[in-house]
């Protein structure tokens, strides 16, 4: 049984080689059965990839101890979703999570997308060959099928701080982002290489990139959630390497969702589009180097190897081959249409462009800063959470200013009565509630400029709503009715304010941050702590075993002004896996309005007990904002009837 | 042109709004230098449970306050005693400018790029409009009716 993993992943391997030459072969030789052989080529990889994956599930879930990865992150207590989760917990089982996913959606648009028949070739050329890379990696280099000389009697076990339910999500959910931009960037590849220039790429994998920025966006957040409280500092984003890498291709993906809207209505920045895409691609794989090469110390950085200049030498070449191609397609990609006026919707769009490549340009240098400065002055620094809030605050600020203007402007060119018409009632709330939110005390000035452009933001979105429901209701249909109607029918616009919406909570969670408390204290028991409104009474500690744990729960009684409001028992865990890593599990009361974080920071051996309790406003809102933006990519999602007829015609028209 | 002011405001309230002392931070000190400990992240967020690099900067850190030291003082202490890897953030001086005004610097020449062709685009003739969909013959679109019919049931 241990020998059908290895084996189907060395016939992986050659078959993805197979199903990068085939159709490129048969493109130059006008021999179709080439093309169609590498198209069986993409299924057989997938079946292949699935026996090695459900080999290494199947040594997992039987303790098969004697294969190195199941000994190094898996123990005879841990639980059977852990044991899962040990899949992707490790380099070689994350390896070969990749290539699985990227085999299944190879897979997937060979069987759904067939129709884009000279594009295909190419595009499985493209896929394929990243499918040879990673199958190569394990074949070669890590494979999740080594064996130990002697089989342990026990594993190691799952480090502690993934066993926490957002990591059973945060990875899965990370990778099918990181996946998915493969599939739009062999698109692009395709399209260069055939001259097929227009927004036929861009339409075939306008779902692939929404489903992909989708399962980023909640790989980050899973992430930002497991941060919180599972790390145990107060907080949810440190800005560290392995964050940040999964922050810049979801920066720059979400400027490609944004300006492919402009080549699709304009015939406009088929120059840009391609760079984006090439750069959210190689992003993701620079992701995936970052998390594994070890070239930066991270928290996250839980499995790291020597193969760090495999990868550096793929993202070369993968930016080589796409930059010479677009190099060379230059001539033919003069966009047909240009800008009309510099006030216009394009024009709002070409600037959130520059802000959110900007952004994700600020992280890039910051987290590869440390690496320069030694270059280039031969002394080593840091560049931590300081440096970026710093640094990225304003440009977070400017970006949620040019999502409430961008509404407000009309295509090609808004006069000035569109204007003054379309600013007046946002602007006149916007500083309404400035007004109310001084009034009511708010100091901060930063805190106050985030919440001031949030109502802006905000504003100018309802206002588009509202606009558009009173049309309809002009034509007899009852409001309500019309503004669901009215999102019926054109999903990808309300769908996406929605998610415009989902990202305004986000960033009023985080400018709460700014009115975060916190207090540290050393308590007997029976002594209290108080902080802000709450006072934190300690009860006692206890201790119990668990069965992967001893467990030391520390017991607070909490009160509101006089009244309890709750009891709440911040831990340090022992693992039996991990002794020498005390484990600290955080007490966290959310509401509405604040959370109230808790951690136990150690125990005196005369009783005492030290604290340390945060009080961080709005986190929840955080929350409730990626459920908003999840809704509001759903609707996007969502099929319509104009998209399909387009589609069903191209198909009828190439087929005929 | 309005776009343009609108791009001068935005530009003047980014560089407004950026902070100019490095060593602002919300939880004091700890959360201005960077644990030693090989985490990432800063004293105040190092996330072991106990740790000795953490533990032996903080008390420094306390030690020198009881001396009646500045932050600055402190700072100037702890980069002599570790280097300057043990702050959160770069100085602003010398090669670590890059690090601080590239990324204005980049959206400044973006946004320079954006006025100017945009400008130019703006002067010339216009462009040809988009090609609409593809032609379908009357049995096409017939087929093509009868299937949206049924993708819609």
């Amino acid at each position: 049984m241990s020998e059908i993993g290895p084996l189907a992943i060395g016939m992986a391997f050659v078959v993805s080689l197979y199903g990068l030459a085939a159709p490129l072969l048969g493109k130059a030789l006008k021999r179709q059965e080439l093309v169609r052989s590498g198209s069986a080529a993409v299924y057989a990889n997938f079946l292949l990839l699935s026996v090695a994956s459900a080999a290494l599930l199947q040594a997992l879930l039987a303790r098969d101890f004697g294969n190195a990865y199941v000994a190094s992150y898996t123990s005879k207590d841990l639980g059977f979703w852990y044991t899962l989760s040990a899949f992707w917990a490790g380099q070689a089982g994350s390896l070969l999570f990749w290539a699985l996913l990227l085999t299944g959606f190879t897979a997937l648009v060979v069987w759904r997308q067939s129709v884009y028949r000279e594009l295909m070739p190419y595009v499985i050329a493209t896929l394929m060959g990243t499918s040879a890379f990673f199958t190569m990696l394990l074949a070669f280099v890590s494979s999740p099928f080594a064996r130990v000389p002697f089989t342990p009697a026990d594993g190691s076990g799952l480090n502690p701080l993934l066993q926490n339910p957002g990591m059973f999500f945060h990875p899965p959910t990370q990778y099918l982002g990181y996946v998915g931009f493969t599939i739009p960037f062999a698109f692009a590849i395709a399209a260069m290489a055939t001259r097929r220039l227009d927004d036929e790429w861009i339409r075939a994998t306008r779902r692939w990139t929404l489903m992909a920025w989708f399962f980023l966006s909640w790989g980050v957040i899973f992430g930002m959630q497991w941060a919180y409280v599972e790390l145990g500092w107060g907080g949810y984003w440190a800005w560290d390497p392995v964050e940040n890498a999964s922050l810049m291709p979801w920066l720059t993906a979400t400027a490609f969702l944004h300006s492919v809207m402009i080549q699709e209505k304009r015939d406009m920045l088929k120059v840009w589009n391609l760079v984006l895409i090439i750069l959210t691609f190689a992003l993701s794989i620079f992701g995936t180097f970052l998390t594994r090469s070890g070239v930066l110390s991270s928290v996250h950085s839980f499995a790291l190897s020597s193969m760090g200049p495999l990868f550096f030498g793929f993202i070369l070449l993968t930016l080589a081959v796409s930059f010479i191609l677009l190099f060379v397609r230059l001539p033919a990609l003069r966009s047909a249409a240009e800008l009309d006026s510099l006030v216009s919707r394009e024009s709002s769009f070409l600037f959130n462009n520059l802000i959110l490549v900007g952004a994700a340009f600020s992280v890039f240098l910051g987290t590869v800063f440390p690496l320069l400065s030694e270059a280039v002055r031969g002394v080593k620094i840091s560049v931590g959470p300081p440096f970026f809030n710093q640094v990225n605050v304003p440009i977070g600020l400017a970006l949620l200013l040019l999502m409430g203007l961008c509404p407000l402007l009309a295509w090609r060119k808004a006069s000035p009565r569109n204007l003054g018409r379309n600013f007046l009632i946002p602007a006149v709330i916007t500083v309404l509630g400035a007004v109310l939110m001084v009034a009511f005390g708010l100091g901060n000035p930063i805190a106050l400029v985030a919440f001031t452009l949030c109502v802006f933001t905000t504003a100018t979105i309802l206002q588009d709503f509202h606009r558009g429901a009173m049309v309809r209701q002009s034509h007899g249909e009852a409001y309500p009715l019309a503004f669901v109607r009215l999102i019926g029918r054109n999903h990808r616009r309300y769908g996406g304010y929605v998610v415009h919406i989902g990202i305004i909570l986000l960033f009023a969670g985080m400018a709460g941050g700014a009115f975060s408390a916190e207090r540290e204290a050393v308590l007997k028991k029976g002594e209290s702590v108080a902080l802000n409104q709450y006072t934190l009474r300690y009860e006692g500690v206890s201790q119990y075993p668990t069965r992967s744990a001893a467990v030391t729960a520390a017991t607070l009684t909490v009160f509101n002004g006089g009244e309890q409001i709750a009891v709440m028992t911040p831990q340090r865990n022992f693992h039996n896996t991990h002794q020498d890593q005390p484990m600290t599990e955080v007490a966290i009361r959310s509401t509405i309005k604040e959370d109230l974080y808790i951690i136990l920071a150690g125990l005196g051996e005369d009783g005492t007990a030290n604290f340390r309790v945060i009080v961080n406003p709005l986190m929840m809102w955080m929350w409730i904002g990626s459920a908003v933006l999840t809704l509001g990519t759903l609707i996007a999602f969502w099929p319509e009837r104009g998209e399909a007829l387009r589609n069903r015609s191209r198909y009828l028209v190439e087929g005929s | 042109m309005r776009t343009a002011w609108l791009v001068v405001v935005a530009a003047g309230f980014v560089l407004m709004a950026a902070p100019r002392h490095a060593h602002a931070g919300e939880r004091g000190l700890a959360s201005t230098f960077m644990c030693q400990c090989g985490c990432g992240l800063t004293l105040a967020s190092c996330t072991h449970a106990s740790c000795g690099p953490r533990d032996q900067v903080l008390a420094e850190i306390a030690g020198l306050e009881r001396e009646g030291r500045s932050p600055a003082q402190i700072t100037t202490a702890l980069v002599a005693r570790y280097g300057e890897v043990i702050l959160g953030a770069p100085t602003r001086r010398g090669f670590n400018l890059l690090a601080w005004w590239g990324p204005y610097g980049a959206i400044a020449a973006g946004a320079a790029l954006i006025l100017g062709l945009g400008a130019a685009w703006v002067r010339r003739p216009r462009g040809l409009a988009p090609a609409g969909p593809p032609e379908l013959s009357p049995e096409q679109r017939e087929r093509l009716e009868r299937e949206l019919r049924d993708f819609n049931d």
